[in-house]
């Protein structure tokens, strides 16, 4: 019997070059990859079945669990689905602190993406720097949220409370410790010879594909076209401020992640605008004239999505007029690349350069399993 | 604003042929018919809906029906479209798309294990999040998760050295 050359490995789903639980099945011959399926699962929590099993609002301390990294963008995408299907007005000063919010999320998982890259390549200062940076904003979620990772604080009709006195002054304090770092930042990851070599023309994506297999976000924006939600389907009050969306035209490893590193001073830049910008005014108004707990929607589907650090991030939701929601669906970013992108792009890669290519592509597996 | 203006009067021309409706600005729903599945979508992609943003399964269970919803956008004009499919609750099938979007295999997949919608010409329909699942599909309005876990998992004696549990030869 001829032996085969094919391996067949596993990497995850505990594995640190993985991000997250999740196991990418791939045969190999010699170094390079020939076959791989991405195995989701390990972390079905069942969230859609569960959230027609509650009412409404029970539902606010249940989807921002579905994400960890960024989970505003779940309060954000259910807030605005009831929105619309209620037809409730935002008052002004909400939809200001909602983009506060959402782009301070932004910032953490960046942040935490750009550590991400430290552990694919083993340069663990990175994520050492990154992590301790994040770890500041969990700060001033904490001090507007009173919680560091799941807020649960954009809820239907504005957000739950008015920012606390003088965290104006705390968040721009942040802005300019994390803009004082730019230069360590840059030689660290944008100048870095192991990262360069390692990162330039690796998996490369172009156009075409990217389109055709759905990817959004970053990946998408690295093969040359500006395609944001919040310029092409502006939600809160993104069409108020002014900030660019960076764009690359290689498509490779290095351009997905400089991006990212770019995407943090537009990021920076919309936050001084909102601080600058942020109207007085009530911050929510009423929903329910009885109790909120028994909340009826309107009968109806609607879809709404926005820009995650990843790309588009989305809800379907459908009511059937009752007091909890009929059916809803989840759209997370990284579905397409996560497990078609595994697949058909994927292979063709080398060994130790699969761990990058998921760090880079924006993978994230809760998303993916719900 | 112009151009965005020309964008929108197209994209009405070409949803104003469906039974549609506005839900919001830049938000519209509009329900097709099976047959006409596929070349219906495939002429709202080559108008402009290119990114197939989701695949969603709704179990209509009062009518007797499942609904699919293929939610498209449009990056050019900030458009989505929610286009719904119907088909029968017994013996579900509704053909593939994935023709128009290969990436509609893995959304087909997890609709079909869901909700056990099979998608005629899909080959690949094997079960993708759940492990040896042995129930009605899940997300079936009349799949009971309490029952379910209950049988599955039932519920043990209390015992007072139940903490202990996984300690023996420690000592």
């Amino acid at each position: 019997m001829e032996m085969s050359k094919e391996v067949k490995l596993f990497l995850g789903p505990n594995h640190p070059g993985m991000h997250g639980n999740a196991s990418v099945h791939m045969y190999v011959e010699g170094d390079t990859v020939i076959k791989s399926r991405m195995v989701p699962g390990f972390l079905h929590r069942g969230f859609e079945k569960l959230m027609e099993q509650r009412t409404w609002m029970q539902n606010l301390a249940l989807i921002p669990r579905i994400c960890v990294p960024e989970p505003d963008i779940n309060e954000m995408v259910y807030a605005m689905a009831i929105e619309t299907l209620t037809g409730t007005q935002v008052p002004e000063r909400a939809h200001w602190i909602r983009m506060l919010i959402l782009e301070l999320a932004r910032l953490a998982s960046h942040l935490m993406a750009m550590g991400g890259i430290g552990g694919a390549t083993g340069l663990y200062t990175m994520p050492h720097w990154t992590l301790a940076d994040r770890d500041l904003v969990l700060d001033i979620f904490e001090k507007i949220t009173g919680a560091r990772i799941y807020h649960m604080y954009i809820v239907p009709g504005g957000v739950r409370k008015d920012l606390p006195e003088g965290v104006e002054e705390d968040i721009s304090k942040l802005l300019d410790y994390i803009e004082s770092r730019k230069d360590e930042y840059e030689n660290l990851l944008l100048k870095n010879r192991i990262i360069r070599t390692r990162t330039k023309g690796l998996a490369v994506l172009d156009r075409e594909e990217a389109m055709r297999l759905g990817i959004t976000g970053v990946a998408l924006r690295a093969t040359g076209i500006p395609y944001d939600l919040r310029k092409v389907d502006p939600y809160a009050r993104y069409e108020s401020v002014v900030f660019d969306i960076p764009t690359a035209t290689e498509g490779d490893a290095f351009a997905r992640f400089t991006l990212k590193y770019y995407e943090v001073a537009q990021t920076i830049r919309i936050i001084r605008q909102v601080l600058e910008k942020l109207p007085k005014g009530p911050v929510n108004t009423r929903v329910s004239s009885g109790s909120a707990l028994r909340w009826e929607i309107p009968a109806g589907s609607v879809y709404s999505h926005v820009e995650s650090s990843r790309g588009e991030y989305g809800y379907f939701v459908v009511s059937s007029g009752g007091d909890r929601p009929y059916r809803i669906n989840v759209r997370g970013a990284s579905f397409p690349q996560g497990l078609y992108g595994v697949e058909k792009l994927l292979p063709g890669n080398r060994i130790e350069d699969v761990a990058l290519w998921l760090a880079t592509m924006d993978f994230c597996p809760p998303e993916i399993d719900r | 604003m112009n151009s965005t203006n020309d964008m929108l009067d197209g994209i009405m021309s070409v949803i104003g042929q469906f039974d549609f409706s506005q839900v919001k600005e830049r938000l519209f729903s509009l329900t097709i018919e099976k047959s006409r599945l596929i070349s219906l979508l495939e002429l709202l992609r080559q108008s402009g809906f290119s990114h197939l943003s989701l695949i969603t399964g709704i179990d209509r269970i009062a009518e007797e029906k499942f609904e699919v919803a293929y939610t498209l956008f449009s990056w050019q004009s900030g458009v989505t479209v929610m286009t719904s499919v119907f088909t029968d609750r017994i013996d579900p099938v509704l053909p593939t798309i994935m023709e128009v979007w290969p990436v509609a295999r893995f959304y087909e997949r997890d609709v079909h294990e869901f909700f056990g919608i099979v998608f005629d010409g899909n080959p690949d329909l094997r079960p993708l999040i759940l492990e040896n699942w042995d129930g009605i599909p899940p997300m079936r309005k009349d799949f009971d998760s309490l029952k379910y876990s209950k049988e599955h998992f039932p519920d043990r004696e209390y015992r007072a050295d139940f903490l202990a549990e996984g300690s023996d030869g420690d000592e």
